[in-house]
């Protein structure tokens, strides 16, 4: 059985329909790249997949809950407990340190362990930016510090939205080879939200998006 | 964690947290320094209401026979030390005996009373003093109060009649007395000459005798329960109305050790105290109200504006998996912390607010200002959980999608 399953998945705004009848199936530890225009309901999917957002009509289940049905406390349950997300804005919270940044996930999901959270960072090659806040970090640094805080708790599940966005070219390639080296060793399922081709080399599998509709569904010749 | 997010989070945003602390403390100050008056004032204003005099009045009970024949009766003057043994004994502030006889001859009334005597109590070291002078304060004489048993005070309406001034000697009661002073009582006494209790009992043979007992009682304003008639209450209920110092329960408390006595209110002085003293209550209460209602404005006001700022921070926290409970517990922990410092600041200022009320109010510092510290620590909490009440439901609004989204 499928990792994630959405069937006629559709999410309408006041004005918009940013989603129009998506299916798609997605299997456990898979890296899959989601293409497309921009406007094309991307971020729209892809929130919807971390319970961030609920669909107007259709099912999405991830690891057998349908988490559409789902009260709000137990949707968050399931983000903390199933989904890392890492932003194109890394989000991290200002007036805390690099090490707080993750713990700050240790904290809503159980209880904050310190040694952990900096063995997390060092990970992520930020052993010598523990202290440092994210106003003295580079993007691509913030970035890092993001993924050490979306793996924190071992998901199932990495959702990525234009992870490598703010990043140059070199820093894109080491956040993604850091990424694929840690899903080498997690076997976790990664969905990456790009419109930027280069990052597509690093996926086994694109599905291409226009205008809420999946039009593509393709794996990558490496 | 908490904590650290807690204490990073208030070293971020000093400003508004400074300004979230100062109304916290001013609306605790001000709460607080009404509550301890408001503590304060019932004692306080019913002392100064006492200076209106007796409020409960101790009468010879009149049963049977004695009542058809017109037969006089008395009560022992043995017995009034026994007012100071009741239950509510510190709340008799003062007793006067009174005994009133017609003087056939002068056509006119005779008073017998205490000016000012000291009684000795049982088990005290302190006597009690009392008398016309503590029950009727408002009596001004002029010249002096009978010394010895050849005297005697004519009241200012019998002197204009008779035309007698101090010195002149007058009958009363068989015997040459001169007068020691005029008295200007503004009341019934005004027709009487009025004398040393123990005089006035020697001259008509009543030895050991008066005729009522005028009681000054601090009393708690009566209410609902209070008006309940005793003979058709429970035992407990019983209990409650006679450990209660209304005005009520004290004039049964002295009828007990009065022998063969009723005593009653007097309602129109009792019960102008009691609308005072609940009209005032009511008042501080309101006003307690609006200065917690002001804070709790303040603090709302400002967080709400602080989170409209953190608007990113709330969602990341619910985007990491925080539930209401979490989200809750940040905020409101924060407005706690917020309420024991201004709980703190608001405490000090209270010290000066509530001395400088109480002197103005009562020309003396309050009694309770032991209470303000936990009163303060109390009224800043209530202030900042009413004011985080709506930034919390407004946090638990927002939306994690909408400011995570990506991309843009
Ligand atoms: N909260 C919203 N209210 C109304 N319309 C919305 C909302 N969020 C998204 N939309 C609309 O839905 C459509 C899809 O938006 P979405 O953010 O999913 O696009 P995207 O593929 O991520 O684009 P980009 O590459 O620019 O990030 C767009 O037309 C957008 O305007
Ligand atoms: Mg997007």
């Amino acid at each position: 059985m499928s990792f994630i399953t959405i069937e006629k998945v559709s999410k309408e705004y006041a004005t918009t329909r940013a989603l129009n009848g998506v299916d798609c199936t997605i299997g456990s530890g898979e890296w899959v790249n989601i293409m497309g225009p921009s406007g094309s309901g991307k971020s729209t999917l892809l929130n919807i997949l971390g319970g961030l957002d609920r669909p107007t009509e259709g099912i999405v289940t991830i690891n057998s809950t349908d988490i559409n049905r789902l009260s709000e406390d137990e949707l968050a349950r399931f983000r903390r407990e199933t989904i890392g997300f890492v932003f194109q804005q890394s989000h991290l919270i200002p007036y805390l340190d690099a090490t707080e940044n993750v713990m700050l996930a240790q904290y809503f999901h159980s209880i904050p362990d310190r040694g952990e959270a900096e063995e997390a960072l060092k990970r992520v090659g930020l052993g010598h930016r523990l202290r440092h806040r994210p106003a003295e970090l580079s993007g691509g640094e913030q970035q890092r510090v993001g993924i050490a805080r979306a793996l924190i708790n071992n998901p199932n599940l990495l959702l990525a939205d234009e992870p490598t966005g703010n990043l140059d070219r070199s820093n894109t390639r080491n956040i993604l080879e850091l990424l694929k080296e840690l899903h080498a060793q997690e076997k976790f399922t990664v969905v990456v939200v790009t419109h930027d081709p280069f990052v597509s080399q690093w996926a086994r599998r694109v599905i291409s998006m226009e205008d809420g509709r999946i039009i593509r569904d393709e794996p990558v010749r490496s | 964690m908490l904590f650290n997010i807690l204490k990073r989070s208030f070293l971020n945003q000093k400003r508004a947290m400074a300004v979230m602390i100062v109304s916290v403390a001013v609306g605790t100050a001000i709460a607080a320094s009404l509550l301890a008056l408001s503590f304060d004032i019932s004692s306080k204003v019913s002392r100064e209401l006492r200076s209106f005099g007796a409020n409960i009045v101790v009468q010879p009970r009149i049963t049977g026979l004695a009542g058809v024949s017109g037969q006089k009766r008395y009560l022992r003057e043995a017995d009034i030390p026994k007012a100071k043994t009741i239950f509510w004994r510190h709340n008799i502030l003062g007793v006067a005996p009174l005994l009133v006889v017609r003087d056939e001859k002068q056509n006119a009334q005779v008073l017998g009373t205490w000016y000012l005597r000291t009684i000795a109590l049982p088990g005290e070291k302190k006597g009690f003093d009392t008398g016309a002078s503590t029950v009727m304060p408002w009596w001004s004489i002029e010249g002096k109060w009978p010394a010895g048993d050849s005297e005697i005070l004519a009241g200012i309406g019998i002197a204009e009649k008779k035309n007698l001034k101090i010195g002149d000697r007058v009958a009363v009661g068989g015997r040459q007395l001169r007068i020691s002073g005029v008295l200007n009582a503004g009341g019934r006494e005004d027709d009487m000459f009025v004398g040393e209790l123990a005089t006035v009992q020697l001259l008509y043979g009543l030895p050991g005798r008066i005729s009522q007992v005028a009681v000054s009682a601090l009393t708690t304003p009566m209410d609902d329960f209070a008006y309940k008639d005793p003979a058709t209450m429970s035992r407990k209920e019983y209990e409650k109305w006679y450990c209660t110092g209304y005005v009520t329960s004290i004039a049964k408390q002295l009828e007990e050790v009065f022998a063969g006595s009723v005593a009653r209110p007097i309602w129109p002085v009792a019960e102008a105290e009691g609308n005072v003293l609940s009209r005032l209550e009511l008042l501080i209460i309101l006003l307690t109200a609006v200065s917690l209602l002001a804070a709790a404005l303040g603090i709302s006001t400002t967080m709400i504006m602080s989170l409209l700022k953190r608007t990113e921070e709330v969602a990341l926290m619910k985007g990491l998996g925080a539930n209401t409970l979490q989200t809750v517990t940040v905020f409101l922990s924060e407005a706690l912390l917020i309420g024991l410092a201004g709980g703190a600041v608001g405490y000090l200022l209270s010290l000066g607010i509530s001395s400088y009320l109480g002197y103005q109010v009562f020309g003396t510092a309050l009694e309770q200002k032991g209470m303000l510290l936990p009163i303060s620590i109390g009224v800043s909490e209530v202030i900042s959980v009413l004011g985080a009440y709506l930034p919390i439901r407004r946090a638990l609004r927002i939306k994690p999608a909408i400011v995570l989204k990506g991309g843009q």
